[in-house]
């Protein structure tokens, strides 16, 4: 065994022993992953998981290092930047990830992204489109390159 | 200030291209000539392409310490860095068979599931998927 094996099984026994809360975290965490687009919230996944809310909220953060609720909007922005890529409009992407109002979501997204949806969007095309017409410059270039060669 | 690159140590900058594109499946970003046939090749991943850039550097073989420093991880069994991947099952299955060697096979660590493998190039790299 190497060194890195035994310090890892050494950190995992102590800090990962209660076997209990990570497969209780690991569930929220899915149940979000999975209904993210949905209206969550925490009193909701406390009662299915059977544990305070207070408890949940602590035994999340402890173990991803962010509260559920900051993992859903970063879940819901993730999937947005996703739709927006799609060529989805910004109110359409704002309802289908669950947010609840277009306003919270601009800022939000904004917030996260340094950009708003719609400029988000606007760079993806322009980007995509400029990436073709490389390519196709490329191919050109390359075309070019092989009649010197010849 | 933003975090934009990675950096990782390579002995042979050729062959670690090859490993990192045809194994591992990063594709190339920039690919200049420096001094002395070293070069700047960045790579990226094909579904996140204005993602950080990983550089493969020829570190280890032009400065003593940096080469001391990845044989001494590499003894340790102790990643240089790590990979974020969708499943540690899927990928240790598919590199497996492309003959990537693994040193720790996929495990649970809390909330985590990892698997560490040699690039080839004098690194133990960790893919990390968490649960």
């Amino acid at each position: 065994m190497t060194f890195y094996e035994r310090e890892i099984n050494r950190i995992n026994n102590i800090i990962y022993s209660n076997k209990e809360q990570i497969e209780s975290v690991i569930g929220v965490r899915n149940y979000i992953d999975n209904n993210y687009d949905t209206d969550l919230n925490l009193d909701l996944i406390s009662r299915l998981r059977f544990i305070s809310k207070f408890h949940l909220l602590r035994l999340f953060k402890k173990y991803y290092g962010l509260t559920p609720k900051q993992y859903l909007i970063y879940k819901r922005i993730e999937k947005s930047k996703e739709q927006l890529k799609n060529g989805m409009s910004v109110t359409k992407t704002c309802f289908a990830v669950g947010f609840e109002s277009l306003g919270s979501f601009s800022t939000l997204f904004k917030a996260k992204t340094g950009k708003s949806p719609s400029e988000f969007q606007k760079e993806q095309f322009s980007r995509s489109k400029l990436g073709s017409e490389f390519r196709h410059l490329e191919t050109n270039k390359n075309y070019q390159d092989e009649s010197n060669t010849n | 200030m933003k975090v934009t690159l990675i950096s990782i140590p390579v002995r042979d900058q050729e062959k670690a291209l090859k490993f990192y594109t045809e194994v591992l499946g990063f594709i190339i970003k920039k690919d200049k000539p420096l001094e002395g046939g070293n070069r700047w090749v960045t790579l990226v991943s094909p579904e996140w392409q204005d993602g950080p850039e990983l550089l493969l550097e020829p570190g280890p073989n032009h400065f003593e310490p940096c080469k001391i420093y990845q044989d001494a991880l590499m003894k340790a069994g102790m990643p240089y860095t790590q990979f974020d991947v969708k499943s540690v099952d899927a990928e240790y299955e598919r590199l497996t068979k492309l003959g990537v060697e693994f040193s720790v096979k996929p495990s649970q660590m809390g909330t985590w599931k990892y698997a560490v493998f040699n690039d080839t190039c004098g690194n133990n790299i960790e893919l990390v998927e968490e649960l």
